[in-house]
């Protein structure tokens, strides 16, 4: 039995945060986010799985609170950033969100992801993968307690930030 | 053989002058990497891999000899080998993943088989197609000429032509004992890698590597960055991260160590933030005080000629490039460690690697941003030639080794008095000028 409110609201706040991104709102973005959130995006290891521990495996990125992601945002705003001034314009599409558990305290969803990227020095560029969120319940609605993104491409042609996946 | 260019034409040294200018056709011209190709990537010795990749028996690792693919395989008599990646029947792609373990190689074509000798050891219906006595041996893989390791860091040559490895290395070696030796144990590989291209010159970015003189520019957004999320957030010890090195100005040099390799160092304003601090007391016993000086007191950069950068600066780190076209080039990169260290530490030099080294990261972008940007000016051929006269004067160059050197045992064509001077670079350029200048000039 698939429970309507809920899908809804997980769905919800997946697409806003999409939005909030594209759009460039990164206070609103970086506010979904609870203060102890991760920010996960595994790299591959040399036989072509992702990487699974933080602690003693490296990733593209791992962010393991707020701060860190705000520091990103504050990099970008630091206009000096070469790959990222100015900021490239991004699409996300999201779909297929699926609920994947829910503890009371916390909702797992999936969902898959394509970023359309562009400036005018690299031109565009595709990357697509999959979503796995934890959503703790807080007293405004659900908010990010984790984002685990994985990427599909092994290499990376160019580069890309927080915003651009 | 059609004539080539007079690639040494490219570089305008003058030192009576204070003239050192790299033509901007080097980063673009296709004729000038297929020259590279032959003269440089298959006449030396190049970087293959840690030997780690290849640790047991049935091991193999493949990747590239410039354009050329091969795969290094531990063979079942613990030796390692090198072969071109390519069937020794109709020559499709032997080895399809980077990395795995086979006692044998089936060719996913026609189904000739192989042992990690590089021995045909089986052809599909043989008696209906050669003659009985048709030795297999025929097809056997063909090996890469020369083969050798230094500390773990396994290099190959597609010409035997070449001098011993350490002779190449030469005052290298001193500066990869110090990275290897401190440890208890070896080095390893920290699991999880990064392949990125970029559209430039493989040189744009090889120069990238020696050139500290850009970082306070380009890398001072990371600086700003880091204080930032420092002043939101607790860190102490080796979580935090030392960036004075990227502002303000510190006790630094760098070499010409001949070769086309370079290195440079800076002084660690807090040494205490690196994971090697931690054994300091230890380390004492087995080094000198000048040793300990250039392990503990020093971030160190080096780059070997033509493809592999290695350092320890935010955290340590292996890249080995190679290009993909005049303006296409890729990147390979890997962070190093010791073996057993300890879970804080080995933590805390990913997390420093995550944050500088990686194209998602909030430095390296910023470093390919900068490179592309070069690689498009590199069409402004009215404009004068880039230039790499920086710090070659005699107020701040010496030929031969500094005080630091000296203390070390290592011997640099010429040393200066900052790792924002350019004498790496000239002694970049000056190899590839040999190296382009004198390919089978009587063909």
């Amino acid at each position: 039995m698939i429970d309507l409110q809920l899908q809804a609201e997980v769905s919800d706040i997946v697409y806003r945060e999409a939005r909030l991104i594209d759009e460039q709102r990164w206070e609103e973005w970086i506010a979904l986010y609870c203060e102890d959130a991760v920010f996960w995006v595994p790299a591959f290891r040399m036989d072509g799985s992702y990487t699974e521990d933080p602690k003693t495996e490296l990733n593209m990125i791992y962010i393991d609170n707020r701060a860190g992601l705000e520091a990103r945002i504050f990099r970008v705003n630091t206009e000096i950033a070469l790959s990222s001034t100015p900021v490239p314009r991004t699409t996300h599409v999201v779909g297929g969100v699926l609920i994947d558990g829910d503890d009371g305290r916390e909702v797992k969803a999936y969902a898959s992801w394509q970023v359309v990227w562009t400036n005018d020095v690299r031109g565009q560029q595709v990357r697509a993968g999959s979503y796995a969120y934890r959503l703790r319940r807080a007293d405004k609605g659900l908010a990010i307690a984790e984002k685990k993104i994985l990427i599909l491409d092994s290499t990376i042609d160019g580069y890309f930030d927080v915003y651009a996946i | 053989m059609a004539a080539r260019k007079d690639f040494a034409s490219y570089i305008d040294e003058r030192p009576e002058d204070g003239v050192f200018q790299v033509s901007r056709d080097v980063y673009n011209d296709p004729e000038v990497l297929e020259a590279e190709y032959e003269n440089i990537f298959e006449r030396t010795w190049i970087f293959l891999c840690h030997d780690s990749f290849v640790s047991k028996p049935g091991d193999f690792y493949a990747t590239h000899i410039g354009r050329q693919p091969v795969f290094v395989v531990r063979r079942a008599d613990g030796k390692i080998d090198c072969f071109l990646n390519a069937c020794g029947h109709r020559g499709a792609l032997l080895v399809n993943r980077r990395v795995g373990n086979a006692q044998s190689f089936d060719c996913p074509y026609h189904g000739f088989c192989f042992d990690n000798a590089g021995k045909c050891i089986s052809v599909r219906s043989k008696k209906t197609g050669w003659p009985d006595d048709f030795d297999i041996g025929h097809f056997d893989l063909t090996r890469i000429a020369r083969i050798d390791s230094y500390r773990g860091l396994v290099f190959g040559s597609l010409s035997p032509d070449v001098p011993a490895l350490e002779v190449h290395l030469g005052g290298a070696t001193k500066l990869i004992d110090i990275w290897v030796a401190p440890a208890p144990h070896p080095l390893e590989i920290v699991k999880g890698f990064c392949i990125y291209t970029s559209n430039c010159n493989w040189k744009v970015m090889h120069e990238n590597g020696p050139d500290a003189y850009h970082a306070p520019v380009v890398h001072r957004n990371f600086a700003e960055t880091v204080a930032f999320r420092e002043s939101r957030q607790k860190v102490e010890g080796v979580q935090r991260t030392e960036r004075g090195r990227l502002t303000g100005r510190i006790e630094s040099a760098s070499y010409d160590l001949g070769n086309g390799h370079t290195a440079f160092w800076s002084q660690r304003l807090d040494p205490s933030v690196f994971p090697i601090h931690r054994q300091r007391d230890e380390l004492a016993k087995r080094f000198t005080p000048a040793q300990l000086e250039w392990i503990i007191g020093r971030g160190r950069h080096m780059t070997i000629f033509p493809n592999l950068l290695l350092n320890e600066l935010a955290s340590t780190h292996l890249r080995t490039y190679r290009p993909l076209g005049p303006e296409k080039m890729e990147t390979t990169i890997w962070c190093i460690a010791p073996v057993g260290e300890e879970p804080d530490l080995r933590e805390a030099r990913i997390r420093k690697f995550e944050d500088f080294f990686l194209p998602s990261g909030m430095a390296t972008p910023d470093d390919v941003a900068i490179c592309e940007a070069a690689q498009k000016a590199s069409w402004a051929k009215a404009a004068r030639a880039s230039d790499m006269s920086r710090g070659s004067g005699n107020a701040f160059r010496i030929d031969g080794p500094d005080e630091a050197a000296r203390a070390l045992g290592f011997h640099p064509v010429a040393s200066s008095s900052s790792w924002d001077h350019e004498i790496t670079l000239q002694g970049v350029y000056r190899q590839w000028r040999k190296m382009m200048a004198n390919p089978r000039a009587a063909e």
